[in-house]
């Protein structure tokens, strides 16, 4: 065990320093502003100017546009970028896992200038997975591709498609063999938006954040956009999942989170550390500073108890655990605030520039990203607690009233 | 809080720590089935299974080195705490433990002879959970096999011996609690005054917070393999209950509290141990979260075991009976929340 500081060695030191100026000059109030107003999780000029110095996807070595960063250095970087504003990096998350997708299946020809143009920040890549009645169940999905010599017709939509309006390409999860098994008919592509027939359409989501619908109708793609192998898209999707939701062992020395919540707690962090900022500057009815107040204390009290929570659970159960943390105590300390809290990070008056606005809506979003906590509540009870498949009503074994074991 | 500092946030167990919680988890359950426990009953002590914890070390492996003891921290106490705690052992190790780290700490000779007993067991040590004024009576977890009590009383710190140990009183979690009244008590020795004395009582009260935290993740998770199992072999409908969200959910929530709880616990521990002054306020934490996940997972542990789980006769009982019967004796979690409140407002000026 090690919750010490990190020693930072003159060299690191330096590095951190270079940071701090170099993100504090890129992240201007216009970024914000932007930000606030589209919802987009991106931002051109903050890419941009991350790409050029090989710091958007640093892990990655210098010949493929990052910096080579080790774990420490790439602990710095994820500090200060959270120190920023982490809404705007979403495209960069999404981009992530299929350029490791793209890098491991594509011929060299095809996959160097896509991963070029990404490490640049010239290129982003969204996530085409779920679709309009499938939701978390990936597995089932339906847009239809079919063969044809060296080319493909796509057809059918996607839902949640966030990032799709600014983004260059879509990971994309076909059926290519509507007759075999789910999960052994998948193909992925890496679809060029701009191709024609396909078509985005924004929808807004009460966090601020703009996902969209897309619509693909006969889009033509050619064979070498295939990702992997042709019905092989599952363990194409699979090999990064696995790597991502791992509840294996911390190997890195503590230099990554625990807990794959952590970004969900940390909006809950700076909530409470609004509120408190605010209990002092505050004046109760009784005439006594609010932080004297035992409905305060008691509060956030109760609230940094779930920050821990969330923090401190390790793997899937943290993504359960700091949702529910965040959706409760977003909303009680919304409550506890009172009107003050409902004001945007715009208006005069509100608390952290709105942080306190902005968690109960976001925190919506939380039970639902990267599949909902029902989802992952059955992984956990499948792979933490050994607990047999769930039997679904309308199944045959309830409708039949037959054992099943 | 500062949310932007660098620090690592590795919850592995050094392989020496590993030892000892499979050394302790190996003890218990192999010299404390739940057949001990209930035979232990109502008093809540089986000098038996103290006298072979004592051989283990138990007793002076938090102690200081110059002590007698091999000067573990209260890292590797949490690990024993909480195999101690998924036996829910008839043993007073969180009170004697904590409150002879805090004799040894008052480095005074006086002391000397009650610190031996101590270490070998023979003269078990508990904390007044509440300062101690005069004309009233308070109860002591582990009162009733105690011979000392360490409390504070006014801006002192006093040790109060007795050669007969008060008379056990029946409570919901079958431990040897008794009612003190100290005005009677006349051997008293002044450990500490001022400020040494408020530190070495918050240091034992705060050890204390950590090890029941610990004691109460071990005994949720016993209660929680329970009822896994037996849902796992239960049929309702046609189908094991637990295929049902209804039921399975629920228990992968307890799951999931008990592994933030463990590490919360072991966190506190860290850094109780290596850095006391930076997170003042992660003892309540911990305290306050292990006992949520408590009353929550054998609440509902008994509870999906339906009828069963509610008679005196399912092992589940033992669990739901203690989770209460041990947490109370730590303080309200309410009291225990506004402090933490204080640290977050203090950190925000």
């Amino acid at each position: 065990m090690d919750f010490a500081l990190v020693d930072l060695d003159e060299e690191h030191r330096a590095l951190q320093q270079e940071i701090r100026e170099y993100l504090g000059e890129l992240f201007t109030p216009d970024v914000f502003a932007h930000e606030h107003e589209t919802g987009d999780g991106f931002n051109s000029k903050v890419y941009k100017g991350l790409g050029a110095k090989g710091w958007l996807y640093p892990e990655l070595p210098v010949e493929q546009g990052g910096a080579g960063f080790s774990l420490l250095q790439r602990k710095i970087m994820d500090v200060e970028l959270d120190r920023q504003d982490a809404r705007v990096m979403m495209m960069r998350g999404t981009s992530s896992l299929p350029m490791s997708a793209v890098r491991k299946y594509m011929p060299a020809e095809v996959s160097q200038p896509i991963l070029k143009a990404c490490a640049q920040g010239e290129a982003v890549i969204c996530l085409g997975y779920s679709e309009p009645d499938g939701g978390s169940d990936i597995a089932n999905a339906k847009v239809r591709a079919v063969q044809d010599g060296d080319m493909w017709t796509i057809n059918g939509s996607k839902m949640w498609t966030t990032g799709a309006h600014v983004s260059t390409y879509t990971f994309l999860v076909t059926r290519t063999d509507p007759e075999a098994p789910k999960h052994k008919g998948i193909t992925m592509f890496l679809v060029p938006l701009n191709t024609p027939g396909v078509t985005i359409q924004g929808i807004r989501t009460f966090s601020g954040e703009r996902t969209n619908i897309v619509y693909y109708e006969d889009v033509q793609i050619h064979d070498r956009y295939r990702v992997g192998g042709v019905n092989d898209g599952w363990s194409v999707l699979h090999g990064p999942l696995d790597a991502e939701h791992s509840i294996g062992v911390d190997m890195s020395g503590g230099l990554t989170e625990l807990s794959i919540g952590v970004g969900f707690a940390h909006v809950l962090g700076r909530s409470i550390n609004d509120v408190a900022a605010w209990a002092h500057k505050t004046t109760g009815p009784d005439g006594r500073s609010m932080a004297e107040d035992i409905r305060v204390r008691e509060r956030l009290g109760a609230a940094l108890v779930e920050f821990e929570a969330g923090v401190s659970t390790p793997g899937p159960m943290g993504r359960v655990r700091a949702s529910d943390a965040l959706v409760k105590q977003a909303a009680i300390l919304q409550d506890l605030v009172g009107p003050a809290g409902l004001l945007p990070m715009d208006e005069e008056g509100s608390i952290g520039h709105g942080d306190v606005e902005y968690a109960h809506r976001f925190a919506q979003g939380t039970g639902t990203y990267g599949g909902t906590v029902e989802v992952f509540r059955t992984i956990i009870a499948q792979h933490v607690l050994g607990l047999p498949k769930a039997s679904y009503p309308g199944s045959k074994v309830f409708l039949a009233g037959k054992k099943k074991g | 809080m500062d949310l932007y500092e660098l620090r690592r946030q590795d919850y592995t167990l050094e392989e020496i720590s590993q030892e000892v919680l499979v050394a302790f988890g190996d003890f218990f359950r192999d010299q404390c089935p739940t057949s001990v426990v209930r035979a232990a009953e109502p008093l809540g002590f089986d000098q038996d299974l103290w006298d072979r914890l004592v051989e283990m070390g138990t007793t002076t492996m938090g102690l200081p080195e110059s002590a007698g003891g091999d000067g573990a921290g209260v890292v590797e106490l949490a690990l024993v705490a909480e195999e101690f705690g998924r036996a829910v052992a008839p043993v007073p190790y969180i009170e004697h433990v904590v409150t002879s780290r805090a004799l040894a700490a008052a480095a005074n000779p006086a002391l000397d002879q009650v610190l031996a007993g101590a270490a070998d067991g023979s003269h078990i040590v508990a904390l007044a959970s509440f300062p101690i004024q005069p004309g009233s009576r308070q109860l002591v977890p582990a009162g009733a096999v105690a011979k000392s009590v360490l409390g504070l009383a006014g801006d002192d710190l006093v040790l109060y011996t007795v050669t007969q140990s008060p008379a056990h009183v029946r409570n919901q979690g079958h431990t040897p609690l008794a009612w003190w009244d100290f005005d009677s008590v006349s051997d008293r020795i002044v450990v500490a005054s001022g400020a040494s004395a408020q530190r070495i009582y918050t240091r034992a009260h705060d050890e204390r917070m950590v090890l029941m935290a610990s004691a109460l993740v071990g005994m949720t998770e016993s209660a929680l393999a329970l009822t896994v199992e037996f849902s796992k072999t239960r049929e309702t409908m046609g189908v094991l209950i637990s295929t049902l969200q209804g039921v399975a959910f629920p228990l992968t929530d307890i799951a999931t509290n008990i592994a933030g709880a463990r590490n919360i616990a072991r966190k506190a521990a860290w850094f109780l141990d290596h850095e006391p002054d930076e997170r003042p306020e992660l003892p309540a934490i911990a305290m306050v979260y292990s006992s949520q996940t408590a009353t929550h997972g054998t609440t509902n542990a008994a509870h999906f075991q339906g009828g069963l789980g509610f008679t005196l006769e399912a092992d589940v009982s033992l669990y739901f009976l203690r989770s209460k019967g041990w947490s109370a004796l730590a303080g309200d979690p309410s009291a225990h929340l506004v402090d933490i409140g204080d640290h977050v407002l203090a950190s925000a000026k």
